[in-house]
């Protein structure tokens, strides 16, 4: 029993941080209908901002100053890119994300480097043992990663209140809802989509800050990142805690897929299985677990 | 018809009216809710302090105008605070409340407005403001109209017009000129004046005001408290037409005897969500009432996830075996049912009854006309408390009342402490008790025709009781026939099975002297509808979705089942529907083909579509028909259609072996 | 329970009956007037030397038959089209161009011919939106939700309640607007440009595709409004009838040209109205 908890805990553990990257994907396709292909860049930048930041000041100094940068380059997108893009198909927003990943990916490194930077949170790195009453061997737990859920759900918790509660909250929905019909009540579209993209990189920080923690800021977080996107087809592209779960379980299930069915078939599941299930899921429900389906009056 | 028979150690006798018990509240619980209102949105609470300023300023009013002792004061609208305290004030000022049906077309209400001879009217808004207007040449006397809301009213010019905030004003002044106007008027009062004048909606000719003295009201209403021990921490919604006996003893008298908070809903569309919010622990509808609340959750489950579905089929499966016991904490039932039981109160039965608001319900009654014993024996296994009762506006409700605990379906209960039960030889139930109204408003006649010598009021319904005392109502004793071969029709028990199905919403069987059962359907169009849009089936309207072969196919299972059910009981084997139509048009009071309280007129329904009925007992297979219709406006315009009939399968000979029955 | 919700709202006399109607609110001066607008798009002329004025608190209707130009009117307004040619006062003052955003701050509300609500919003968001040029408190502060800012949700919520009352949609406030049918739909999106507290409302076929109940149900609110709030109201109709009832003066196009102005009467018994809705070839 023991050592099957561990890989659950595990899992889990590697969810939320999934999870986290997912948020971002989700909040602008919320808002604006983009799928975001970017997100993953951006977690990199932000990475790789903070992790050069905190070298040289105190690291809540480096916090903000990264969270600037972020908006900024929010503003930026909206200035150059999208501003221009309005009310074109979401295609074309999908793939002009495109350019901005590569964009992005290459600043990065011409502008903070293209070495393995460290993040150090100050975070217990050790693992515990705890439990050793109820389990034969105790059970084996890292605590950085507990930190590291703890930040996940303060997050998620303060955007679902700020979504749902305040007017800019409202505003954003509105937008997402339907874009000419925002327009049209005098809600201002550029600066929603601003709003926007700079609380998805404010996400994107948070992922990128804990991701480096763990592994190191390195162009591979990129890749880390596209993991989000069987997540949000697991959660649905709509919803919030569908992100959530939607990371969790793909956290779970490619760990115990990994350490149990490994043997058996072979190694290195952890890399094919969350598309696997996102292909599966897309064949049976495909607007995902928390997603809208789309219920239209004629 | 003094309280000599009088057995509950009641208030009656002590010369309680309903304006001193106001001031009893007053006293006693001066600062407890007496009512509330949801108001832009939120619950606004009233303390009886509060109501009882109120009433005085209120009564200040009316008496500034000239209302006097005697005097009669309508009441239209919908369950507001401000209406229940007009009906107050003027018992007050030794005068009667009318409250009057307020979705009555302009006409329907002239009648009242004469017979009652009604010089002042409260009313809630412009809607009824413009019908009063409409009918003000027939109704001289009428000299004052007063409004709660005047959205809309702002340029009305009528001398007869002012605002429930200018009366209150009037009030004020008047009080100060007065100070002792109130009281004196409240002491002047005698238990054995009129309280209230309810018009029955008539069944059969005009509207009769049936006159009740305090005493008759106060009394059953105590009554009703030492049986279920309700007390001043009840809470309960107001939502039913005010003008019915059962808001005005269950509503307003039980308020003013236990001193329990009333609470109104925001509008007539809201009732289910208020219902939610406030979840009343005490609760009287009829079973129309209780037939929609279950017909939406039908819908809803329809609409949720197969795993939902399933899982509520399986519990209700399991209440259905064993909530009854449950419920009348009866023994004999196995651990293991138990145990589902309360899984099924867990996962299904709670949140269930939490969505509904009926989470905190103690006693739930229903009365007014039989309930379909599927119907109710489905609440009850949810493990709502609810009972049957038997009565009319005559004698304040309350003649019977199944007793918590000792539940018997297809009874209405033992006769209640101080009611004495008779049956007549022709099986017609008569009652004498102390609830019994003084008379029919200026119709001694017709009062002697319903009362007899010794006092005891003719029912008109046919009833018997059974081995342990309990009465069973069959129908209106008119209404029960017999087949042509002479076997027993009772149309009321197969209208009722039909309706249960959740997209029937009425149903009128028709078999008397006939040589079998035929019925005409009405489908709940909303229930139907979302039935339609799950399987993509276009309609563009009630009619056109009426006459769907694809309804018909639905309905006529369900007609298949019903007759499934007869043919299990020998008695009724015969009664199984042989032919139906699908109506085009809903069935509606404004059209005369519904009571008020939304009874079907079989009768009239017969006359008007004899063109239907002629076909249903021949071998046509489709009819064509004219009706009259009476939109809301108040025009009326002409509906023509050609219907199908449909035939049903009936079981041809009812083996005893094939018995099915369920409950 | 609920079965006479409509009853409720279909008062049998109030919305139509022209004896209100001249007991309302003193119609004040010029509020709004347009002079010699010509539109163009393209080749295609829309509109073409029209003027007329709106004065406040009237309800003005702009009818005519299908493709007339009422939309691009109503457009010309409300900032979203700018005339070639021709100068709009608005309270007195030349107005430049305009974008709609700006004009709405003005004062100016609308509805939209095909609904634009938010469809996957319920119904008290989508009138709380209505309310947004309102909505003093910046982002950073909504985001740490201070309590300045819960203060003005709170008030702004307590006008929409009014409204919600008002149109008699308490039913439905936390109903997705989607799963609403259409003709309340369109009552929530008046609710919406209510909730602006506009002095002037455009109401674009505020009664297209709706039964003879919601119509009614519909003018009523329209009346209620102008009374109510003295509200100005200019209205698009195809559908002459329902118009005629509840106007105080009709503006005429065909084909981009005004053929008719006045009150309900003289506007029924013009020639030319006659002969547009007749079809008579010109």
């Amino acid at each position: 029993m023991g050592p099957f908890i561990e890989v659950v805990l595990g899992g889990l553990m590697a969810g939320v941080l999934y999870s986290l990257v997912a948020l971002g994907f989700v909040l602008i396709y919320k808002a604006s209908g983009v799928f975001n292909f970017a997100q993953g860049a951006m977690v990199l930048l932000a990475a790789l901002a903070f992790a050069r930041f905190s070298e040289v000041m105190p690291m809540p100094v480096a916090f903000v100053l990264s969270a600037l940068m972020m908006v900024g380059v929010a503003f930026l997108i909206e200035r150059l890119v999208l501003r221009h893009l309005v009310n074109q198909e979401g295609i074309i927003l999908f793939l002009a994300t495109f350019g901005i990943t590569y964009f992005l990916e290459g600043l990065g490194p011409q502008l903070f480097g293209d070495n393995i930077y460290r993040i150090d949170l100050g975070m217990p790195k050790e693992p515990k043992l705890i439990l050793e009453k109820m389990f034969d061997g105790g059970l084996l737990i890292n605590l950085e990663d507990f930190i590291a859920a703890g930040i996940a759900a303060a997050l998620v918790t303060f955007l679902a209140i700020f979504f749902q509660k305040t007017a800019t909250g409202r505003a954003l929905r509105a937008v997402a809802d339907d874009h000419q019909a925002a327009q049209s009540v005098g809600i201002p579209l550029n600066r929603i989509w601003v709003i926007v993209w700079s609380v998805s990189g404010f996400v994107a920080l948070v992922a990128g800050m804990i991701w480096g923690s763990k592994l190191g800021v390195q162009f591979s977080l990129v890749l880390i990142a596209l993991k989000a996107i069987p997540v949000v087809i697991l959660g649905g592209f709509t919803s919030v805690p569908g992100a959530i779960v939607g990371g969790l379980i793909i956290g779970v299930g490619e760990k115990i897929a990994e350490v149990y069915l490994g043997p058996i078939i072979g190694g290195g599941i952890e890399n094919w299985f969350a598309y696997v299930l996102a292909l599966a899921f897309l064949l049976i429900r495909p607007e995902g677990l928390f997603g809208e389906r789309h219920i239209d009056r004629v | 018809m003094e309280g000599n028979v009088v057995t509950v150690s009641a208030t009656a006798g002590d010369a309680i009216t309903f304006p001193r018990l106001l001031e009893k509240h007053a006293v006693e619980r001066g600062n407890r809710p007496a009512i509330r209102e949801k108001n832009l949105g939120i619950w606004q609470t009233y303390t009886w302090l509060q109501v009882r300023e109120e009433v005085e300023a209120l009564a200040g009013g009316m008496a500034a105008l000239g209302f006097q002792r005697g005097d009669n004061l309508a009441v239209i609208g919908d369950n507001r605070p401000r209406l229940y305290w007009a009906m107050m004030a003027a018992q007050c000022l030794g005068g009667v409340p009318v409250p009057l049906y307020q979705d009555a077309v302009a006409q329907e209400m002239v009648y009242v407005l004469q017979d009652a001879d009604v010089k002042f009217a409260i009313v809630e808004d412009q809607e009824q403001v413009d019908k009063l207007l409409e009918v003000l040449p027939q109704c001289a006397a009428l000299k004052y109209l007063v409004y709660d809301d005047p959205r809309g009213l702002r340029n009305y010019q009528q001398p007869q017009l002012l605002s429930y905030e200018r009366l209150i004003t009037l009030g004020r002044e008047f009080n100060t000129r007065h100070p002792s106007h109130f009281c004196d008027q409240i002491a002047q009062g005698n238990p054995a004046d009129v309280a209230v004048m309810l018009y029955t909606s008539g069944t059969t000719g005009k509207p009769k005001g049936v006159s009740h003295t305090h005493t008759a009201l106060i009394h059953t209403a105590n009554v009703l408290v030492e049986f279920d021990g309700i007390s001043e921490t009840d809470d309960l919604l107001c939502y039913l037409p005010m003008a019915w006996v059962g808001d005005f003893l269950y509503s307003y008298g039980q308020a003013y005897v236990t001193g329990l908070c009333l609470n109104c809903p925001e509008s007539t569309d809201t009732v289910m969500q208020c219902l939610c919010e406030i979840g009343p622990t005490y609760y009287f509808a009829p079973p129309r009432v209780y037939e929609n609340i279950l017909t939406q959750v039908m819908i809803r489950i329809e609409d949720a996830n197969p795993l939902k579905r399933r899982m509520f089929r399986y519990f209700i499966d399991v209440a259905r075996r064993v909530g009854i016991n449950v419920l009348d904490g009866k023994s004999g039932i196995g651990l293991i049912d138990r145990m589902l039981y309360a899984v099924g109160e867990l996962m299904v039965y709670g949140p269930l009854k939490n969505v509904l608001g009926l989470s905190r319900i103690r006693v739930a009654y229903t009365g007014g006309e039989a309930i379909g014993p599927d119907l109710f024996n489905f609440y009850r296994s949810m493990g709502i408390n609810l009972k049957q009762l038997y009565g009319m506006t005559e004698t304040c409700v309350t003649v019977c009342m199944q007793k918590s605990g000792d539940v018997k379906l297809g009874t209405v209960g033992a006769p209640m402490p101080g009611v004495e039960v008779r049956l007549a030889e022709n099986g017609e139930v008569l009652v004498r008790s102390p609830g019994m109204m003084k008379e029919y408003h200026g119709q001694p006649e017709a009062t002697k025709s319903v009362i007899n010598a010794e006092g005891f009021f003719l029912t008109g319904d046919a009833g018997f009781f059974d081995a342990d005392g309990h009465l069973i109502i069959i129908d209106r004793a008119k209404d029960v026939g017999r087949l042509a071969e002479g076997s027993l029709f009772a149309p009321k028990y197969i209208e009722n099975k039909l309706k249960f199905f959740p997209y029937i919403k009425e149903a009128v069987a028709f078999g008397d002297q006939r040589k079998h059962v035929t019925a005409m359907i009405n489908i709940d169009g909303a229930a139907l509808g979302d039935w339609a849009e799950r399987r993509n089936l276009g309609y563009s309207g009630y009619a056109d979705l009426a006459a769907k072969s694809e309804v018909y196919k639905l309905i006529r299972e369900c007609i298949e089942k019903v007759n499934l059910d007869l043919a299990a009981d020998p008695k009724l084997a015969t009664s199984q529907i042989a032919r139906f139509v699908i109506l085009h048009k809903e069935l509606d009071a404004d059209d005369g083909e519904l009571t008020r309280t939304r009874k079907v007129r079989r009768n009239i329904i017969a006359e008007k579509y004899a063109v239907i009925v002629d076909a249903l007992y021949s071998d046509v297979d489709h009819c064509e028909i004219e009706a009259a219709m009476k939109f809301e406006d108040g025009r009326s315009g002409v509906v023509r259609a050609d219907l199908r009939i449909g035939s049903a399968k009936t079981v041809v000979s009812p083996e005893p072996s094939v018995r099915r029955k369920a409950a | 329970m609920g079965e006479n919700a409509v009853a409720h709202n279909s008062s049998n006399s109030a919305g139509l009956d022209t004896d209100t109607k001249s007991t309302r609110s003193q119609i004040g001066e010029v509020i709004l007037a347009l002079e010699n607008i010509s539109l163009a798009f393209g080749g295609v002329q829309a509109l073409s030397d029209i003027s007329f004025d709106v004065r406040e608190h009237e309800i003005r209707a702009i009818i005519g038959p299908n493709g007339a130009g009422k939309s691009s009117m109503l457009n010309v307004i409300n900032g979203v089209y700018h005339p070639q040619q021709g100068t709009i006062f608005f309270k007195g003052e030349k107005r430049h161009q305009m974008n709609p955003h700006k004009v709405a701050s003005q004062g100016v509300a609308r509805t939209f011919q095909n609904i634009a609500l938010f469809k996957g919003m319920s119904v008290l968001d989508n009138l709380m939106t209505g309310r947004n040029l309102m909505m003093k408190t910046g982002i950073l502060q909504q985001a740490l939700y201070w309590g300045a800012t819960q203060r003005e949700e709170l008030a702004h919520r307590a006008k929409i309640e009014e409204i919600i009352d008002f149109l008699e949609i308490q039913a439905i406030r936390k109903t997705p607007v989607g799963r609403l049918p259409y003709g309340l739909q369109k009552r929530v999106e008046l609710g919406r440009a209510l909730a602006a507290e506009p002095t002037m409302l455009l109401l674009d076929e505020p009664m297209a595709g709706m039964n003879v109940e919601e119509k009614q149900d519909m003018c009523r609110f329209v009346l209620d409004v102008n009374e109510e709030y003295g509200t100005t109201i200019v209205l698009i109709e195809h559908d002459m009838g329902v118009v005629m009832d509840i106007s105080d003066r009709v503006v005429v196009l065909d084909y981009g040209k005004k053929i008719g102005d006045g009150e309900p009467d003289e506007v029924r018994n013009n020639q030319a109205v006659i002969d547009a809705y007749l079809g008579v070839q010109h």
